[in-house]
């Protein structure tokens, strides 16, 4: 169908190659607008949070009360119930994290910007990085480097030989599994949900240009195409959710004494 | 499990369970691509088809069994 489609009308069904945008200023690789989403996100989550949080007042205005409900989520229901009594340090990582996380992801669905940054797989990675790296450092730091290597590799209670089958399993979870699926779980989830509103979106406005037959059918793709958008909100919260989920618990676990 | 001195149990008793079920995944996937990535690569080695099958049902034998030491026993 799509084949026919393609070489009797010259519908072109959206592919990977609609993720690899041009550069603004053809003479720097650097300035596509994923980058300038970036930045764009950063200064809107820091404009939104002074602007919340200067004028702080007992009565607490509708743009306070915003502020603090999403930091006091992530503060509460993420890190307090996650980490446990040391929770207070990683609360700025964590809030970072879920707003810039947030925010891009956001940037898929809202008019005129519809590119969810994080559908290039760099800014997952670059972020799973980061996890990665505090995670093993606060274990390192917790439970010194010997005992933490150790904790990973030998499992208590079991007999020599069966260590040949678990310590691969076991470095290969902290080492490798972890900051993979942290970073491409939310690459595939950004990825498939842009390709999947562009795929009822743009083929609805093609079957607006065939004949009536096709006319009549294409208001079907566009009430698809807001329907996903709505379900795209939830994936895009729930992901930039499990994301700083996810690392608060390897936090949780690096902090944790074994017994 | 560990982070049991809280003063709010029940939440850490939830929270447990979701920190296991995502380690869970974790093990369980981990282990088939190690062992099942070692036979894949004894295959390329010694020209045969089956040990890719044997890795794969290796790890995730052992890692199930890694699922229970970690969470199953008390």
């Amino acid at each position: 169908m799509g084949v026919r489609l393609a070489s009797e009308d010259g519908f072109k069904p959206p592919s990977t190659a609609d993720f690899e945008l041009p550069p603004v200023f053809a003479d720097n690789p650097f300035t596509t607008k994923p980058v300038f989403l970036v930045f764009f996100s950063v200064i809107l989550i820091s404009v939104f949070f002074i602007l919340a949080s200067r004028k702080a007042a007992i009565v607490p205005s509708k743009l306070q009360f915003a502020g603090e409900s999403v930091y006091g989520f992530v503060r509460n229901d993420l890190a307090r119930d996650v980490i446990g009594h040391e929770f207070m340090r990683f609360v700025p990582y964590l809030f970072t994290l879920f707003t810039f996380i947030l925010t891009n992801n956001l940037f898929g669905i809202i008019p005129f910007l519809q590119f969810p940054t994080m559908s290039r797989v760099s800014f997952p990675y670059v972020l799973a990085m980061f996890t990665f790296v505090i995670f093993h450092y606060v274990a390192i730091k917790h439970k010194g480097l010997i005992a933490y290597l150790k904790e990973i590799m030998f499992m208590p209670g079991v007999p020599k030989p069966v260590y040949i089958l678990l310590t691969p399993i076991e470095v290969a979870t902290y080492f490798l599994v972890r900051p993979l699926t942290l970073s491409l779980r939310l690459f595939a989830n950004m990825f498939a949900g842009h390709l999947l509103l562009l795929v009822f979106i743009l083929g609805g406005e093609h079957l607006l240009q065939g004949v009536i037959g096709l006319k009549l059918v294409s208001p079907f793709a566009f009430a698809f195409g807001i329907a996903l958008t709505f379900f795209e909100f939830m994936v895009q919260c729930l992901q930039a959710y499990i994301f700083t989920l996810l690392t608060a618990l390897y936090i949780a676990g690096a902090l944790a004494d074994e017994h | 499990m560990s982070r049991s001195k809280s003063n709010n149990d029940d939440i850490n008793n939830s929270q447990n369970e979701e920190n296991a079920l995502w380690s869970i995944v974790g093990y369980l996937l981990s282990g088939l691509m190690i062992w099942g990535g070692i036979g894949w690569g004894l295959d390329r080695w010694l020209g045969t088809t089956y040990l890719v099958l044997v890795g794969m049902l290796l790890g995730a034998g052992s890692s199930i069994y890694l699922v229970w030491l970690r969470f199953g026993r008390d």
